[in-house]
């Protein structure tokens, strides 16, 4: 999935994946997909709450190994 | 559409009270959420500009190590961290206890700059009245 921003947040535990994927799209422009590595197995639930919370849109949750790639469009 | 509000009273100094007051207050608001901190007795301690908080509960002093290492080595936001963090949304107060502040000798100027208010409990009770959630965490 054609990607424009990375946010790695592998090995850090809750809420740190949140905290750093919202200070990534809160400078993102609308339209932009923002992807997020974490470990952390509460993230996928956490960012689903945040996105609807805050209105953004999960494009797509992927799982490989041990890391999640959770794909978000920044709609403003 | 009208999101929820949590309030939270955060009555002690230890991390392992404090560093769950701050991320549920931080998330919620990064989420869009309202947030409010009420720092009352031992809490209050933790605004002051020269206190550090680095103890948790005594009945869980072994855990004390692994959560100084979790910290130190960034895989655990630090709370201070997250709390800036939350309060930048502009949805997360901050107020301190003014009850406590003359009990334990705190002067306004003491506080951290982030404090948003020094107030008493009929203050907070009515801005904590509409909340969705409302904890004591002590």
């Amino acid at each position: 999935m054609k990607t424009d921003l990375v946010v790695d947040a592998r090995f850090k535990s809750c809420p740190g994946p949140l905290l750093a994927l919202a200070e990534t799209v809160s400078k993102a422009k609308p339209g932009q997909i923002v992807k997020l590595l974490a470990t952390d197995p509460g993230a996928p639930l956490d960012v689903k709450e945040w996105a609807s919370g805050v209105g953004h849109k999960i494009l797509k949750v992927e799982k490989t190994e041990n890391t999640y790639e959770i794909f978000v469009e920044v709609s403003r | 559409m009208i999101l929820p509000k949590i309030s939270i009273i955060v009555a002690s100094d230890k991390l392992d009270k404090l560093i769950p007051a701050v991320t549920l207050a931080s998330s919620a608001a990064i989420t869009g959420w309202e947030a409010e901190l009420f720092f009352t007795f031992w809490g209050l301690l933790t605004l002051k500009k020269d206190y550090e908080p680095s103890e948790v509960s005594s009945d869980y002093k072994i855990y004390q190590e692994a959560l100084e290492k979790a910290v130190a080595s960034n895989s655990m936001p630090g709370w201070r961290e997250v709390l800036a963090q939350g309060r930048k949304t502009g949805k997360l107060k901050i107020y301190a206890c003014s009850i406590t502040m003359g009990l334990l000798g705190v002067s306004e100027e003491q506080l951290d700059d982030y404090v948003d208010n020094i107030v008493g409990v009929a203050y907070f009770l009515n801005r904590a009245k509409d909340s969705d959630v409302s904890l004591f965490i002590s």
